[in-house]
């Protein structure tokens, strides 16, 4: 009885949580007014969690750099099953201008499996909500594939 | 005499719209010179390759394939790679490549990313070879000459 309830919830509110590779912060100042009220993404549930064990999405921005490759990988690790890999800008999918560089061992899709990326430099706020909301579709898809197992 | 300095703008933020954007639901345009989804017009390239050359990211890809009577050109613009920066759009001289509003780029397929174009270059044709005659005089009509 509590379990469709719950599920119901977590299904209405999924957590975000952001990672910085080596972003110039383009990206990561655009996630955080997508937070803000002028363009409000908490009116769809998306919070901002602390910590990766408490997020079901998980936004990367930036090429994967070599100080913060083993970082990634490992808080990609304590994210929980079923997760959404969501890349941000135009660097974790191609290491943008800095492909080539001796400090950087992007692309993110050598690490993990990007779900939904979102392309722009830097994407639009309106962009990166549209990028969240097919995020937390595809989550609700994954839990019911894994409820079904 | 106690004042409530705070009351008038209290009460019209009680009665005004909320400002936040309905995005998903009303979509918004974007604003003028917006740099958005990369669109290619294969019909007006030429082949000369300046927006390679200006492009920092490396983001579009030059494939030729030989054929009989031209090169099959194929330009590729990855967008998941793009710095939008409308630089091979000003290089461009002729207007073949346009940066446009949509700024809704959002796949899950990185294939959806790439926007790509197809076309011949023809191979020029030869030119006749010049005849050993001379072209015939000009009449002269001038009766003044």
């Amino acid at each position: 009885m509590f379990k469709k309830l719950i599920d119901n919830s977590t299904a209405k509110s999924p957590w975000i949580y952001h990672i910085n590779a080596g972003s110039c912060n383009g990206c990561d100042i655009e996630l955080v007014a997508v937070l803000t009220p002028r363009y409000d993404a908490e009116r769809f549930g998306f919070k901002l969690a602390g910590t990766p064990r408490h997020a079901d999405i998980v936004v990367v921005s930036g090429p994967v750099t070599s100080q913060s490759k083993e970082r990634l990988i490992r808080t990609l690790e304590q994210v929980p099953e079923p997760r959404v890999i969501v890349s941000l800008g135009s660097c974790p999918r191609s290491c943008n201008v800095f492909k080539g560089s001796y400090s950087v061992e992007g692309p993110l899709d050598k690490f993990c499996h990007v779900d939904i990326s979102v392309a722009g430099c830097a994407p639009k706020p309106e962009a990166i909500v549209l990028g969240l909301a097919q995020a937390a579709q595809l989550l609700k898809q994954k839990r019911e594939e894994a409820a079904q197992k | 005499m106690i004042r409530f300095p705070y009351v008038r703008e209290a009460l019209t933020q009680v009665f005004s719209k909320p400002s936040t954007e309905k995005y998903p639901f009303v979509k918004k345009e974007a604003p003028e010179n917006y740099r958005g989804r990369i669109k290619f017009h294969p019909d007006r390239c030429i082949n000369c390759g300046m927006c390679i050359r200006v492009c920092s990211p490396g983001a579009i890809v030059r494939t030729v394939e030989k054929q009989e009577d031209g090169d099959l050109v194929t330009m590729e613009f990855h967008m998941d790679s793009c710095t939008f920066c409308q630089m091979c759009a000003d290089f461009c001289t002729k207007n073949s490549i346009e940066l446009t509003k949509d700024y809704e780029m959002v796949a899950s397929d990185p294939k959806d990313l790439i926007e790509s174009g197809t076309f011949l270059k023809k191979k020029p044709v030869p030119k006749k070879p010049i005849s050993d005659e001379l072209p015939p005089a000009p009449k002269v009509d001038d009766p003044e000459m």
